[in-house]
């Protein structure tokens, strides 16, 4: 037995799940812009355009493995 | 971070800079830094504020001359994988 309503509520959840966890930024668009400290002193995406492609990865804490 | 460090120089000759970005203040990134000899810069990210912008978890982002997002990758990345997706975008 399987309730249509049931199947597209399931899917209707699962596309919603799937959105949530899709990056902020896409494929094409511009690098959302920032200013901070670093570990070698303040730091401004935008010194690099131009200059240097950047590999901006991010990860969940130092001294961790993640 | 210490993978990125292996290949750092691959990197380099693919003309990329590598920045790591955690919620961890200066202080911990340079102790960190430090203890793996990163010659790269931990940039501090305190509140997650510049990785609400562009996406959660364990994710990165290669960011091209012109300054426009041209690969993600989520998850641990595999060097050799981003590496080659590179080489293959800046052609």
């Amino acid at each position: 037995m399987t309730n249509p309503v049931v199947l597209l509520a399931a899917a209707t959840l699962l596309v919603g799940l799937a959105a949530g966890h899709a990056p902020a930024a896409q494929v094409g668009q511009a690098a959302p812009p920032f200013e901070a400290d670093s570990s070698v002193g303040p730091i401004r995406l935008a010194d690099y355009q131009g200059k240097k492609n950047v590999l901006l990865a991010f990860y969940y804490a130092d001294f961790t493995s993640g | 971070m210490t993978a990125f460090q292996a290949d750092i120089a691959a990197f380099e000759r693919l003309n990329t800079q590598v920045l790591g970005v955690s919620p961890d203040d200066v202080a911990t990134h340079k102790r960190f830094a430090e203890s793996l000899k990163l010659t790269f810069p931990l940039v501090s990210d305190p509140g997650g504020k510049i990785q609400a912008q562009y996406g959660p978890g364990r994710i990165a982002f290669f960011v091209d001359l012109q300054g426009v997002i041209r690969l993600i990758v989520e998850g641990m990345p595999d060097n050799t994988q981003v590496l080659a997706d590179i080489e293959r975008l800046l052609k």
